[in-house]
């Protein structure tokens, strides 16, 4: 019998997991949505390779992937796909990849290519110019649609239950499947937590959107 | 190792699973749009406590994870209201009401970009407000929104995933069906997989090409 | 039966306005009275011009007439029927009065027929057929027949202004009142539609007409109101305004505008 503190200690305890995926899949996603941008925008030949991913992982769900690849390579290349962990991360994190790319993409047409041209005026090559005067200035740009990217991370990183992964959402399922099946109070808990979790992001946009406007005059 | 794929039984379990899939995801947008809508007006003209209600009805759909919501419609309602209730009913509903939550944003977004002078002229044709969003206003909110639009299509079929874990027969269910039979996992997800990939890129060209036709000289121009 | 087209009597109507002094800072708070104690009277076919410095309010006291902004004090006649009164259907009176707006405002999901039908079958509630007819009619009236089947943003702003003044004409307003036409149009254009004022003008139509497009005030305007800081200075025939302008007001703005209008002779 697990009352309503108990329960929400047990689904707090997965906060930490929650926050490592959704954190780390950020990351990754920075790390290959970043320059992918920059190649889709500025290296025709080879921007069609970004298309086709960005279509795959925005295209295939990511349930889908994680069954893929934890039961489908997991049993054959015992590391790393053995890992819930690490193909939570892996999958979450090439989506947001491509979800990232689209955002940097934006920011660049956002910056404008009048100051690419102000680069090179200067005696910049492209790259060096992308390097000194477009990313400093992409990060700005793209900071809404990066705060909404977290936002869903945090959120998709329930879908880790179906690879069994103990963070909140697989933990309140446990409670509901154990005796007493308690079928409200879990589920009421996780919903609030995840909230919680995404709120501060919510509001943080909000402010930050605002404050923008308000300084480029709009 | 695909040979699964000719098997009659297999066949159908896919594309009855593809079309329970389709169904939820074309009923969720269209009463996404729909109660979108109304929470978009209801956000604009509606007195502080209506607004109050559609902040934490956005805030709850948008700031919790589908899979909750989806499980807390299936097991928490029923057995709050202490009835049985078929979950492909609760399915359907919750993934309304979740689009809701985000098409409310996508019309506000739309219909505040052009309202001002378009109501100011409707009202001065003598058209009453409500005359004015219906015939002036929306349609353009409704050309505006469809990149937005056709973005949560895509995502919302991907998110019918989870209905599978509550019950349901969708294509991820038929997926689990066949590989517990057959045994070959990675075939079974790869054609899962591609299945959803052609469904999602054919539709987001149909709606580019839809888009294409119906668009007006003048309205592309606010899509900023 | 009344004998004003249109009347306002005693009309208050006051903006607050909030903003930012770049220097400092600090909130201002300052409220404009754009409308101080006006009284007007309209008759059928009078055609009068409202004249004066920008941001003196007589775009607001023009939408106040049309209901389009609430007046705080005062009262808003269309014939006998008072708008200020609350509980009144401010949409049917609206019907019967024209708007052209300074920025044009047409609806830019339709073409331009679809911009005069509109109202005629949603408002007028006529049938198909006859809402076409009237709607092509009031566009033949101003001259834009080749533009029936474009879109707004297809059209030039002389083309487009004169589409929003067939979309107020074709419901056979008691009155058309007209936000400073021509301001938002490329000069070469304003020809158009001054062109088409008058000849709405000669045909005996009831215009209020605010506007600083003085080649026309003085050709068509039978009279001319001096509006200066919320109320009305002075008024007359054009004449007395090219000539001899009563008030001190009046002639400082007439030396100034006449200025620069001969400058363009």
């Amino acid at each position: 019998m697990l009352d309503v503190w108990q329960q929400l200690i047990l689904l707090l305890e997965g906060v930490p997991l929650t926050l490592s995926i959704s954190i780390l899949s950020f990351l990754v996603g920075i790390a290959v949505g970043f320059p992918l941008a920059f190649i889709r925008v500025y290296e025709k030949e080879t921007s069609f390779l970004v298309d086709a991913y960005e279509k795959i992982f925005r295209g295939i769900p990511e349930i889908v992937l994680m069954l893929l690849f934890f039961f489908g390579l997991g049993p054959y290349f015992t590391f790393p796909f053995n890992s819930a962990f690490f193909v939570a991360v892996f999958v979450l994190g090439l989506r947001s990849g491509a979800n990232q790319s689209q955002i940097y993409r934006g920011a660049i047409y956002g910056v404008g290519n009048e100051q690419m041209i102000a680069g090179m005026s200067v005696g910049f090559s492209k790259w060096r110019s992308i390097w000194y005067i477009m990313v400093p200035q992409v990060f700005t740009f793209s900071t809404p649609g990066l705060g909404s990217e977290y936002a869903l991370l945090i959120k998709d990183s329930a879908y880790v239950y179906v690879i069994f992964l103990a963070e909140v959402m697989t933990r309140a399922v446990q409670i509901r499947t154990s005796p007493p099946y308690d079928a409200v109070t879990p589920f009421v808990l996780a919903a609030l937590i995840y909230i919680a979790l995404t709120f501060p992001i919510a509001l943080w946009l909000d402010k930050w959107g605002t404050k923008r406007k308000k300084k480029i005059g709009l | 190792m695909f040979d699964f794929l000719l098997n009659p039984v297999y066949a159908t379990w896919i594309v009855e699973g593809l079309l329970l899939t389709i169904e939820i995801t074309l009923f969720g947008v269209m009463l996404g749009l729909g109660l979108g809508t109304l929470l978009a007006i209801g956000d604009i003209y509606g007195p502080k406590p209506i607004k109050a209600a559609i902040a934490v009805y956005v805030e709850f759909f948008r700031g919790s994870p589908l899979f909750v919501q989806l499980f807390l419609a299936v097991y928490t309602v029923p057995a709050i209201l202490n009835i049985q209730i078929d979950h492909s009913v609760m399915a359907f509903l919750i993934f309304g009401l979740n689009s809701a939550g985000y098409q409310k944003g996508y019309v506000k977004g739309a219909m505040e970009t052009i309202l001002g002078d378009q109501m100011q002229a409707g009202l001065s044709t003598g058209m009453s407000k409500l005359q004015t969003l219906r015939y002036v206003i929306l349609p353009q909110a409704y050309r505006i929104v469809i990149p937005a639009w056709t973005n949560e299509f895509c995502s919302l079929t991907k998110s019918t995933a989870v209905v599978s874990y509550a019950g349901l027969d969708d294509l991820i269910a038929s997926g689990i069906s066949i590989k517990g039979i057959t045994y070959q996992i990675i075939p079974v997800w790869l054609v899962i997989g591609v299945i959803y990939l052609i469904w999602i890129t054919s539709f987001s060209k149909l709606m580019d090409v839809i888009y294409e036709k119906k668009k007006i000289p003048g309205l592309e121009l606010l899509m900023q | 039966m009344a004998d004003f087209v249109m009347e306002a009597k005693h009309v208050y109507k006051t903006y607050g306005k909030s903003g930012k002094k770049a220097s400092t800072s600090i909130d201002i708070k300052t409220k404009v009275e754009a409308v101080k104690d006006v009284s007007l009277q309209i008759r059928k076919g009078d055609i009068k011009l409202i004249f004066g410095p920008s941001g003196s309010g007589k775009s607001t006291f023009l939408r106040c007439l049309a209901m389009l902004d609430i007046p705080d004090k005062g009262e808003i006649y269309l014939g006998d029927e008072c708008l200020t009164k609350p509980g009144v259907d401010l949409n049917k009176a609206r019907a019967r009065i024209g708007f052209v707006f300074q920025n044009i405002y047409l609806f830019r999901h339709l073409t331009a027929l679809g911009n005069v039908e509109l109202a005629l079958r949603q408002v007028l509630k006529l049938p198909k057929e006859e809402a076409r007819k009237r709607a092509l009619d009031a566009l033949k009236e101003v001259k834009v027949t080749d533009c029936v089947s474009k879109y707004p943003a297809q059209l030039s702003g002389g083309q487009a202004q004169r589409v929003g003044i067939a979309r107020a004409l074709s419901r056979n307003p008691d009155i058309i009142l007209l936000d400073e036409p021509t301001s938002a149009l490329d000069p070469e254009l304003t020809g158009e539609v001054i062109d088409t004022l008058r000849d709405l003008a000669n045909e005996g139509t009831t215009m209020l007409i605010v506007s600083h497009e003085m080649p026309f005030a003085r050709e068509v305007a039978e009279e001319m109101i001096f509006y200066d800081e919320g109320t009305i200075i002075e008024t007359g025939p054009p004449s007395q305004f090219f000539n001899a302008p009563n008030t001190d007001r009046a002639r400082k703005f007439m030396t100034r505008i006449i200025n620069r209008t001969t400058r363009e002779y």
